[in-house]
């Protein structure tokens, strides 16, 4: 690896070091109303990074951050002008008062989204209404509060100036040295950010933006991690705002505006959205503009040219300034995805298999049997699953076949969770499961694979294995190896710092089986695992399903009747929604009434 | 509660509603059909409402100056579909940002042309007497208006070429350039006539709302909020949350305060995306 | 990073004036470009001059207001250096457009004191821009004038406000109501600190006219639906309306008042109609017979108006009206040049103190008189009447009308670290 490549794969700790480093080094002689100016611009930018880590990162365009913020800098300063005259310091208040704050609301907002399992953009209008109703009800607000008095439009007043000494002659801080302050704080908060997101956190936040669905199948709660991204990033807001009121020394509802709450977006979309230094980036760039602009350079027709420059920013600079520098220098670069064309066909030593299966009965305990008593799911007027009761036992694979429609697809997501049965009950081994939510079956030890790789494209191919092993043992390093093992085993190990998109499709599904291992899966549910392979491909998966019959209930979903021929295992018709015949391949393949309605006749039926 | 009053609550905040109505149908076209988020939508209200009360000061009347502002805001509604639209499709963020950077364009150019303030036509001297109460009349006249409008955007989605393949375009492009529908330009006429209906919107409120530049921005957001609050179903969910909020938050304004009738409006928002997290019209089957 | 240094105004460089037409689009067109040549030529600044800031909205919703008190700032000046500046210097102005943003203030203050070092501030419109300056002028201490009518207690010693305050306004406007109107009262004001304290005034002023206030009704800001107030005014059938509108979208209340055939049964008084030439807007059927009342309109009379007016016309054109806030800022910049010469020089504590002496100014809205405790202005307020055409007629004027709240409230000259918002109790 030469030195551009190692830069680029550290470019998020290594520039952000050298501008912290420059912008202190510029505060020793830079203008006192530059870097009071320039302050501002720092915590716009750490308000935009807090957006950035719900919505670059965790997916959701909030357009609540400028209410966290708001709240956190009222509750920060009010906290401070009561208790900062006991200390001298004010930052000691008024930034926990203001993070925790910040944290609470975003939680409350987090969970109310998050658990209803909102549409994304219901979830940006929702956050988007939090923010106008503070700024309706806050016009009018007026409350007193030991010495704070919170004055409604007229605001909060005498908010104490940065003040870092103790004791009563501390004195509150000259603009450059508040600068320094902020940078301080702010560069602070990007590393731990940086930090949280390269490691697991961030891999998880990673995985729920690209395929949430899959990062539930793993067995993540998502929801929990989405609140928690969330109450980091109002905690976040909530700290940016408390310096932003010690910076003006004054809050007035407009921060809750339409405007306030529009601009940090763009600070995030200029500077290059998922980058997180990007926010900083964007905040200097259009805050630089629009004061610049502000002091008469275009005889007052600052907001037209800041208008124009938007415009002209998105058609032309599709990720931002951080981003479309990213891929310049990645141009560059060798490509990292080169080693994904020398992957050679999947091959599976049955052996070893066998050997990552006793290996994981010895951890997840025996396999268990799945059952279904009665269960139904209609839409509309369509009933895909109309009363189905089956059990599912060890020891051989079950297969579920049936024309276009018959409700095989539907069956398996109601068992899985993925849809929520009206009627019934489905049970995982001892366990009634019929109203758990997905993660909580993959803890009781389902594992799916669904018809299309669901792989996280944008991560390495050892990263998505890293990330199903750890949603299982909840540990780096037992992770690692278990992932080790399966890459070995699908013969990946070339390919391990490959992304994942670039694979090609069959080995896609394959990545998807070998995600689907690392969580040792006691039942297996694998909806057409064969579709878009090749014949070779396919025979491989079949002695894969065979090998993991003996140690695992297994459950194919299938339409290719010589792939339902080679597991040698028990097969059930569905037709309408309903069990329609059962037995073994060859004596379904003579039942007439079975290919009745593969061929839509209606003689026998 | 005297009945006259009860009745004239119930009819005025039924024009209120019909008025958010008449302002939110192009947006929701738009939404529904491109799934664009037109943020500058009230500025394109806005230019229906100047070009209207251009027109009328070069004494043309008023029921002609409306179609005059139709046109006016179609024809830049194309442009800007061309120019910036086209090239953002499938970034639904990017549109946003780059309609925000529109608006604020169009504000100050607003400025520029016709200054911060320019004399209204006013709002025509009728109005209709229930028991002790009098109500203007024009803003009634909506509850009429924004009938016809829904009627007619949902007639020609649903019964004309057009419609069908604006229809088919969004919901299988690929499908639909397969057989021929040339998607960009449908969309062109879709963007056009979504601004189009905002500058219908500018055009018939300007008796009730003046033109003025910032005049956009006091419906756009409940705008939003119903046409996002209404779901995939745009036109009629829109309708039913246009009578539904405006309704609503006007009989409350009208019993308590305008601030609580604020209030209502946001707080049934965020209630109805909590009970239906995907809209309102999330799992119907009709497809206007 | 460095920003290169702006420009400040001067006579060549780019005038914001009411732009009516495509011609003068082209225009400041072509002026934008000339700014921008001037720009890259460096800054066309005059050593030796006096330096004062200006923060105004030039864009953005508040436009209506910060174009035209910016223009007076300049007219002023103008005005100033061609009698020969202060002290002997000409005056420059160092210019600042907040985009009707609150953080831009914030900015742009510590700006003009920290790199321009102004010798006096000129800046904001709303209650909340005054609220975010005023720390920052205390700690920097210079003079700083606001110019708007506003709610009234702000109160310290380097601000100076020359707008009217609510009391100021109401004290004699109700009165005048009550007896031409009747007793009955119904307010409708927005829902922030200018409709409360000013319906609290109402009250009070009631009260001692023998009138009640029979309803009230706060508004939203962004409301836009006004049937359910006209609803309330007619269920408690008052003789008059205090109607505080705020903003050229609430004209709407005053159409549909109208058109509901309120308008000739029930009287419609306002403070601030007008101050955003809402009676240009506002159509003549629903306009004619508003009673507004406030310290400067158009029409009044008197030969320093009539001055005013014509040197006004000359630079800006006649297409729209000046706002009172207009006048406001160019009496504060004459008040400000007044006290720089009889202090002598442009340090604070001077010029404040000369500031404190009493000063009067041949205003165009009559002689008004700087109060040396409250640093508010006494001043004439005019009771005008809409008519037909988009205008007004003085009904009445009330001479010399004092600040008496703030009088009673703030004394800055017994109490110099006085740094404070009365506001009535309870509000």
């Amino acid at each position: 690896m030469n030195l551009s490549e190692k830069l680029y794969q550290r470019a998020g700790l290594i520039f952000p070091i050298l501008a912290t480093g420059g912008a202190l080094a510029a505060a020793s002689f830079i203008d006192p109303y530059l870097a009071y100016v320039a302050t501002s611009w720092v915590i716009f930018g750490l308000l935009g990074l807090s957006l950035d880590l719900v919505w670059g990162r965790g997916g959701l365009l909030s357009l609540g951050q400028t209410a966290f913020y708001g709240l956190g800098g009222y509750f920060g300063s009010i906290v401070a002008i009561n208790m900062a005259p006991l200390t001298g310091n004010t930052l000691l208040w008024s930034l926990p008062a203001g993070a925790a704050f910040g944290a609470t609301s975003a939680a409350a907002l987090g969970a109310i989204i998050f658990l209803a399992r909102m549409g994304p953009l219901q979830a940006t209008i929702l956050s988007y209404t939090f923010t106008l109703l503070l700024w309706s009800l806050t016009q009018s607000f007026t409350a007193t509060v030991g010495q704070a008095v919170v004055g409604g439009d007229n605001g909060l007043s005498n908010i104490p100036g940065v003040v870092v000494g103790f004791g009563q002659g501390a004195e509150a801080l000259g603009p450059v040295e508040v600068f320094v302050t902020v940078v301080i704080v702010s560069a602070a908060t990007y590393f731990l950010c940086w930090w949280l997101m390269r490691g697991t956190f961030g891999r998880v936040i990673d995985c729920i933006r690209i395929d949430a669905q899959k990062a539930e199948l793993l067995g993540y709660d998502i929801r929990k991690y989405q609140i928690a991204n969330f109450s980091l990033a109002g905690a976040i807001a909530g700290l940016a705002g408390a310096m932003f009121a010690g910076w003006a020394n004054y809050l007035n509802p407009s921060i809750f505006s339409v405007q306030e709450a529009l601009l940090v977006p763009i600070y995030v979309l200029v500077g290059g959205l998922g980058t997180l230094a990007g926010a900083f980036v964007g905040a200097f760039a259009i805050g630089g503009l629009s004061f610049y602009l502000g002091g008469g350079a275009v005889g007052g027709q600052t907001t037209l040219i800041l208008g124009i420059v938007l415009i002209l920013l998105v058609l032309f600079l599709k990720n931002g300034l951080v981003g479309a520098m990213g891929e310049l220098w990645r141009r560059t670069l060798p490509d990292p995805n080169a080693a994904a064309r020398d992957a050679g066909a999947v091959s599976i030593d049955p052996e070893v298999l066998e050997g990552i299966l006793v290996e994981a009965a010895q951890q997840a305990g025996p396999a268990k049997r799945l059952a279904t008593v009665d269960l139904y799911k209609r839409f509309g007027g369509v009933i895909p699953v109309n009363k189905i009761s089956r059990t599912f036992e060890p020891g051989r694979p079950y297969s579920l076949i049936g024309p276009n429609g018959a409700g095989k697809s539907s069956y398996l997501k109601a068992c899985v969770g993925i849809y929520m049965p009206e009627a019934g009950s489905v049970t995982v081994g001892q366990t009634d499961a019929t109203n758990a939510p997905i993660f909580e079956r993959v803890h009781q030890g389902v594992g799916v694979k669904n018809q299309k790789p669901q792989i996280f494209g944008e991560l390495t191919v050892v990263e998505n294995l890293s990330i199903a092993a750890y949603a299982r043992t909840g540990d780096k390093p037992a992770a690692a190896g278990i992932s080790r093992q399966i890459l070995a085993m699908l013969g990946f190990e070339r390919q391990a710092k490959v992304q994942a998109s670039a694979l090609s499709h069959g080995q896609q599904q394959w990545l998807d089986i070998g995600m689907v291992l690392c969580l040792a899966p006691r039942v297996v549910l694998l909806d057409e695992p064969a579709a878009g392979m090749t014949n070779e491909e396919t025979r491989e998966l079949s002695a894969l399903v065979r090998t993991l019959a003996r140690h695992t209930t297994v459950i194919v979903v299938e339409h290719d009747m010589e792939f339902v021929r080679t597991l040698e295992g028990h097969v059930t018709v569905l037709h309408q929604g309903q069990v329609f015949a059962e037995g073994d391949i060859a004596a379904l393949r003579a039942d007439d009434r079975v290919l009745d309605i593969y061929l839509g006749r209606r003689e026998h039926v | 509660m005297e009945l006259d009053y009860l009745a004239t609550v119930l009819l005025s905040s039924l024009s209120s509603a019909s008025i958010l109505l008449i302002a939110t149908i192009g947006l929701a076209v738009v939404f529904g059909l491109m799934g664009v988020i037109n943020l500058a939508h009230g500025e394109f209200l806005m230019i229906g409402a100047y070009a209207a009360l251009t027109a009328t000061q070069y004494g043309i009347p008023f029921v002609i100056a409306i179609p005059i502002a139709i046109a006016v805001t179609m024809t830049i509604g194309a442009v800007v579909e061309v120019l910036i639209i086209r090239r953002l499709y499938g970034r639904l963020f990017d549109t946003m940002l780059a309609t925000w950077g529109l608006s604020i364009a169009f504000y100050q150019l607003a400025v520029l042309i016709f200054g911060t303030v320019t004399p209204g036509i006013g709002m025509p001297q009728f109005n209709l007497r229930i028991g002790n109460y009098s109500l203007a009349g024009y803003p009634l006249l909506m509850i009429a208006v924004a009938a016809v409008a829904t009627v007619f955007v949902y007639v020609l989605m649903t019964r004309t070429v057009y419609g069908m393949k604006a229809r088919a375009a969004i919901q299988m492009p690929e499908m639909a350039r397969a057989i021929g529908i040339e998607s960009a330009r449908v969309n062109t006429l879709t963007f056009a006539i979504g601004c189009g209906l905002a500058g219908f919107a500018g055009a018939v409120l300007l008796p009730i709302v003046p033109a003025t530049p910032s005049m956009g921005f006091a419906f756009v957001i409940k705008a939003f909020l119903t046409v996002v609050v209404a779901g995939p179903v745009t036109l009629t969910g829109s309708a039913l949350t246009a009578v539904g909020l405006g309704g609503g938050a006007s009989v409350t304004a009208s019993f308590l305060t305008s601030v609580a009738g604020d209030a209502f409006f946001f707080l049934i928002t965020a209630f109805l995306l909590w009970l239906y997290p995907l809209g309102i019209t999330a799992k119907w089957r009709t497809k206007m | 990073m460095t920003l290169p240094r702006r420009f400040s105004f001067s006579e060549t460089a780019p005038r914001i004036s009411n732009l009516g037409s495509w011609a003068r689009l082209l225009r400041a067109g072509a002026l934008t470009l000339a700014g921008t040549l001037c720009l890259a030529g460096g800054p066309v600044q005059a050593d030796g001059g006096i330096k004062i800031g200006s923060i105004f909205d030039l864009t953005g919703g508040l436009n209506i207001y910060g174009i035209q008190q910016n223009n007076a700032l300049k007219l002023a000046v103008d005005a100033l250096n061609a009698k020969g500046g202060v002290l002997g210097k000409p005056i420059e102005v160092v210019s600042y457009d907040a985009q009707s943003e609150l953080s831009k203030y914030t900015q742009y203050a510590n700006t003009v004191i920290l790199r321009d070092r102004v010798s006096a501030l000129f800046a904001g419109l709303t209650s909340s821009s005054r609220e975010a300056i005023r720390p920052i002028v205390r700690k920097a201490n210079i003079p700083y004038f606001y110019g708007s009518l506003y709610e009234g207690g702000a109160c310290d010693k380097q601000t100076f406000v020359t707008g009217p305050s609510a009391s100021q306004q109401l004290s004699v406007l109700i009165d005048w109501a009550v007896k031409k109107y009747g007793k009955r009262i119904y307010i409708m004001a927005p829902d922030y600190n200018f409709g409360t304290i000013s319906a609290h005034w109402v009250k009070d002023y009631a009260k001692k006219a023998g009138a009640e206030v029979v309803g009230e009704d706060f508004l939203a800001l962004t409301v836009t639906d006004y049937a359910p107030t006209i609803q309330k005014i007619q269920s408690v059938k008052p003789d008059f309306v205090v109607a505080l509108p705020v903003g050229a979208n609430q004209t709407g209340f005053l159409e549909q008042f109208a058109a509901a055939g309120l308008k000739d049964k029930i009287g419609v008084v306002s403070t601030n109609y007008g101050s955003g030439n809402q009676q240009v807007v506002v159509s003549p059927a629903a306009g004619k017979g508003l009673i507004a009342d406030q310290g400067y309109f158009q029409v009044v009379d008197g030969p320093a108006n009539t001055e005013f007016v014509k040197l006004w016309s000359a630079k800006y054109g006649s297409d729209t009206p000046i706002i009172s806030e207009a006048v406001d800022i160019w009496n504060a910049v004459h008040l400000w040049a007044a006290a720089v010469d009889k202090a002598g020089t442009v340090q604070a504590a001077p010029v404040i103190a000369a500031l404190e002496s009493g000063l009067s100014f041949d205003a165009p809205n009559g002689t008004v008189t700087l109060e040396p405790k409250s640093h508010h202005l006494r001043q004439n307020i005019y009771i005008v009447e809409g008519d037909d055409r988009h205008g007004f007629k003085v009904v009445e004027t009330f001479k010399d009308v004092a600040p008496s709240y703030e009088n009673e409230k703030c004394d800055l000259k017994a109490n110099p670290t006085l740094a404070q918002h009365f506001a009535p109790d309870g509000k």
